[in-house]
């Protein structure tokens, strides 16, 4: 008898030469790809680059313009009820509760009652949302939702998913959550698509298409898009940091990319050896202190920012045309003392102490719902604040007065465009109201045009724009009128890698002009940008500091660990230790580890044990977001023993 | 610098109304659909009305009275039944709405000069028509009994008439169109209507997709951006009082006997009311789901009250007072007062005083709640 070989099992999804057009504007170029069962697919690329397209056809709402598209080997609109799509935005029903919300889904795509119970409890646990199955969605923050969204999804076993960005706006904390239970799901053997503009995340998917203006440039796992770009990378910490980039730029050699990420640089070099030795050479020449240096792997970031780069999509770096010469830096901008919010019986924010300097980016970070937005709208006198002292531009009552408003810029989460003007009549109706002089409108309006490179489309309606596009241009329609103070309620959510960079470009531009900003994010990466951070959990500040004391002050050592069986460690290790204290980062593990010696002993016996093998261990510094999940997770828990 | 971020701030409104079909529609389509509709279809008058007939005398004497019963159209035999029970089982069951019983001995009593009793059977359930009917039935057998008291032939002079007998004139609607009744309090009901609605959806949609709070965070002040908002569409709304007068002067002939200029400046102060209204229920709503409901709310009880379509005199005592509180009530007055009475602005002074009363307070209270509105 010959064994006989499995046969290759039927792709999942094929897409053909798959075309769409709207009117004038070619979406999709002809794409092709193909996925297998139990895969997980990541869609990536800029704003505007023909992913939610693609996934509208997919699943089956929209028609191609030309080419093939099976699902399951049949039309998308066929095989509806095995697949489950996941959108940014919340498809849940507000007035509902969690377990009404799933029921709903459920009887659309006919599960029956007797397997309901029991799939329903078992999703609900893996995302720790059993406890609050008779909250209503409406009263979730954007996390939980996402979440339950997902389960909606998942209720009806289906054999394919569609996740278009379901991430954006969630807090790492929820993310990491919800893509532990995508890894599950797929181990079962459900098919994923899924877009995200957070590449860390997007490092988890078994392959990886990168798109852009409507083509697949290149499709590969990790590993492969690393070896394709042919460079190695090298992590620069060096102080101060803008300076070490500007003199490692001017350098050339082996030298071909830098990239700043927070407190590091991203050094992409041909050859590791001749790089390592010329950014030493030229540091220490220019008397730059060099704290750290270290060899690796390109990230898909990096593969990511470099592909793009490649094709000229860097966004325009130009000055910001201003009036006037700048505020002094140092006086307070805006100070609190004991600020507090109840609505109803509930505490929104419990005794917020912050003070924010003019010059100073204040970053202020938390899981959703913790109580970041209450804060700022009650700093900008939209909420009137139930109790403490609020001090913002040297005023301390009357904050809604028009002579204090015109100097504070706002950008608020929602999309802040009238979406039935075009960009044009956006951006001249923020000028004209905030009352910047006409000759100066016009050169900021093509300031905005051209830094989101807009230019020639200034009359296309605004509804019409990408989520990421429109954030871009709520930012520049926001300091139109150069404001001392500048308020940002997650101005990057959405948007892609390179423009996120270009945000924070000009956010630095801004601060050193002496503009006070308060900023909140959920890219933590990009909160090292901060000159300050204040971490909320639940309605208080639990730690407050510049970025390297926050990092500097998180007890034990972090480790990452190397295993080819990243998701069988991570689930052992999840249950030995606890959860939070274990994280997939792309293709490794994060552990957190109060004493390293006596714990990394006991963590290497238990994956032996599990015959898990362990190509390698070593201490690394802590990231923002580790200390972030570390102080929000230990307050979470200090105030579940407090309340009984 | 104030009056550029006001010009700021009207530009856009203009731009997102002209961009809006819905609303150029909501100006146009209903208030003719509504005037059309109120001025034609409704009259209080009654005719046709569906008569059964038993006739036990079966006589000439009693056939001649039930052709002189249905001889204007008012009754129309629907059908003759030989038992009284069966006419009431058919007023029961609606198949006629009123009923006539003739007893058997109506002819010859009527021949021995002596009075007789004939039995009408109503079916009260539309009380309004049954009184209607029950006049007319009343009128038509005196007159009957008259003509019956002055045989044919014998000389007007020789039986004495009525003592007194009333000449009714009927002043300034002398044809006693109902239409002319009507349609200034539709021009009412139409303003009160379309300019609530525009007006709060234009506010309302600020909050639903969140660009409110992008607003209140600019230097306008809360009264600036109702003004930007509020004078669009007061020329729009002015431009429907022309259309409505239009419809009411080429369609329903009214005579317009008053100022003109005077009429349209007192239109303008109610078509600001309505959009006060508008704006202050779309501060007291969150979605625009909850805007149209609300303005059912409060627009339906607002027309019953003013008098526009049923007649104030007609309600009871506590209603009448209330009426007092509905500023439609007063602008149906002063519509009414110029266009078929022709009087001028020193009588209806009070309407006047009391129109621009409402007007500062609810636009002042809307503006109050506009800032607040977010909490």
């Amino acid at each position: 008898m010959t064994a006989i070989a499995p046969p290759r099992p039927e792709a999942a999804i094929a897409v053909a030469h798959l075309r769409k057009r709207y009117g004038a504007v070619e979406a999709l170029k002809g794409i092709e790809f193909a996925v297998q069962p139990g895969e997980i697919f990541g869609l990536i690329g800029p704003d505007g680059a023909g992913k939610t397209t693609t996934f509208q056809i997919l699943a089956g709402v929209m028609a191609a313009t030309a080419g093939e598209v099976r699902v399951l080997g049949k039309e998308p609109r066929l095989a509806r009820l095995n697949l489950g799509y996941v959108t940014q935005k919340f498809s849940l029903y507000p007035d509902l509760s969690i377990l009404e919300n799933l029921r709903y889904s459920a009887g659309l795509r006919r599960v029956p009652a007797a397997r309901f119970e029991a799939q329903a409890r078992s999703l609900l646990q893996r995302v720790d949302l059993d406890r609050f199955r008779d909250r209503l969605a409406g009263q979730l923050s954007g996390g939980m939702k996402q979440k339950l969204a997902l389960c909606c999804a998942l209720i009806s076993g289906p054999k394919i998913l569609l996740l278009d960005e379901p991430t954006t706006g969630v807090d790492p904390v929820s993310r990491r959550e919800f893509w532990d239970l995508l890894a599950a799901v797929a181990a079962d053997g459900v098919t994923v698509i899924v877009a995200t503009p957070y590449l860390d995340e997007a490092e988890r998917c078994h392959r990886i298409a990168l798109i852009y203006a409507g083509d697949i440039q290149q499709i590969g796992t990790l590993q492969d898009l690393r070896d394709s770009l042919g460079l190695r990378r090298i992590e620069v910490r060096a102080e101060p940091l803008g300076q070490a980039e500007a003199v490692l730029h001017q350098s050339g050699g082996a030298i071909v990319d830098i990239q700043t990420f927070g407190d590091r640089l991203d050094v992409m070099v041909t050859d590791a050896e001749q790089g390592q030795a010329q950014i030493r050479a030229v540091l220490a020449h220019n008397d730059l202190h060099l704290s750290d240096l270290r060899l690796d792997q390109p990230t898909l970031e990096n593969v990511f920012v470099n592909r793009l780069r490649q094709q000229g999509l860097d966004p325009a770096d130009l000055a910001f045309p201003t009036g006037r010469s700048g505020q002094d830096k140092g006086g307070i901008a805006i100070a609190t003392r004991q600020l507090q919010k109840t609505f109803g019986d509930f505490q929104a924010v419990r005794g917020v102490d912050m003070t924010v300097h003019y010059g100073e980016i204040y970053g202020l970070l938390g899981a959703n719902g913790a109580g970041k937005t209450t804060t700022i709208k009650m700093l900008c006198g939209l909420l009137p604040a139930s109790g403490g002292e609020i001090e913002l531009a040297g005023e301390t009552s009357r904050l809604d007065r028009s002579e204090v408003r015109s100097r504070i810029g706002y950008m608020s989460q929602k999309f802040t465009l009238y979406d039935d003007l075009t960009i044009r009549q956006n951006l001249e109706f923020y000028g004209g109201v905030y009352g910047v002089p006409k000759p100066l409108q016009r050169e900021k309006i093509d300031w905005v045009l051209e830094t989101c490179g807009l230019v020639g489309q200034e009359n296309r309606l605004t509804g019409s724009l990408p989520g990421g596009w429109k954030q871009r241009v709520s930012f520049g329609a926001s300091v139109m009128h150069e404001p001392d103070i500048l308020f940002l309620d997650e101005p990057t959510s959405g948007v892609d890698p390179l423009a996120r960079r270009q945000f924070w470009r000009l956010i630095r531009d801004f601060a050193q002009r002496g503009t006070a900003i308060l900023v909140t994010t959920h890219y933590l990466e990009e909160a090292e940008n901060c000159n300050t951070m204040a971490f909320m959990v639940a309605g208080a500040i639990v730690a407050q500091g510049s970025p390297s004391q926050i990092k500097a002050s998180q007890p034990g050592q972090l480790i990452e660990l190397v295993s080819r069986q990243t998701q069988a460690a991570s689930n052992l290790l999840k249950q030995r230790l606890a959860p939070w204290r274990v994280s997939i980062f792309g293709d490794r593990l994060h552990l957190v580890l109060d004493d390293p010696d006596r714990d990394l002993i006991a963590v290497q016996r238990w994956l032996q044990e599990a015959d898990i093998p362990v190509q390698s261990t070593r201490p690394i510094p802590f990231s923002l977001e580790d200390a972030f999940i570390g102080i929000v997770q230990r307050a979470e828990d200090v105030q579940r023993v407090k309340a009984p | 610098m104030p009056l550029s971020r006001f010009r700021s701030l009207m530009l856009k409104e203009i731009r997102q109304i002209l961009k809006n079909r819905q609303i150029i529609f909501l100006l146009l389509f209903p208030p003719t659909v509504q005037l059309l509709i109120f001025g034609l279809a409704l009259n209080p008058a009654v005719n046709h009305l569906s008569l059964g007939v038993v006739d036990y005398s079966d006589s000439p004497a009693s056939r001649d009275f039930v052709a002189a019963l249905v001889a204007n159209d008012v009754f129309e035999i629907q059908s003759f039944q030989p038992r009284a029970a069966d006419l009431g089982q058919q007023v029961r069951t609606g198949q006629v709405s009123t009923g006539l019983v003739i007893p058997p001995e109506f002819a010859e009593r009527l021949a021995m000069g002596q009075t007789v009793d004939v039995q009408v059977l109503i079916d009260g359930v539309d009380a309004n028509t049954a009184g209607i009917a029950s006049g007319y039935m009343k009128q038509l057998i005196n007159h009957y009994g008259q003509t019956l008291a002055k045989p044919p032939g014998s000389s007007s002079g020789s039986s004495p008439g009525p003592p007194v007998e009333t000449a009714v004139r009927f002043l300034y609607n002398p044809g006693l169109l109902s239409s002319w009744f009507f349609v200034p309090g539709v021009i009412g009901v139409v303003l009160t209507l379309t300019g609530s609605l525009v007006s709060s959806t234009t506010v309302i949609r600020e909050k639903d997709v969140g660009t409110l709070e992008q607003l209140l965070m600019t230097p306008a002040q809360g009264w600036e951006i109702l003004a930007a908002k509020i004078a669009p569409l007061f020329v729009l709304l002015m431009g429907d009082v022309l259309l409505a007068s239009a419809i009411a002067r080429v369609v329903f002939g009214l005579p317009f006997r008053g100022s003109y200029p005077l009429f349209l400046a007192l239109s303008g102060v109610y078509v600001f009311v309505a959009i006060s209204i508008g704006i202050l229920l779309a501060t007291l709503a969150r979605t625009q789901q909850q805007v149209v409901l609300l303005s059912f709310f409060f627009n339906v009880p607002l027309i019953q009250l003013s008098g526009a379509i049923a007649p104030i005199e007609s309600m009871p005592t506590f209603f009448r007072v209330l009426s007092f509180f509905d500023p439609l009530r007063h602008y149906v007055t002063i519509a009414r007062s110029l266009i078929l009475k022709g009087v001028g602005l020193e009588v209806l002074l009070p309407e006047v005083l009391i129109l621009l009363g409402f007007a500062v307070l609810l636009m002042g209270l809307s503006i109050s709640r506009f800032r607040a509105q977010l909490n």
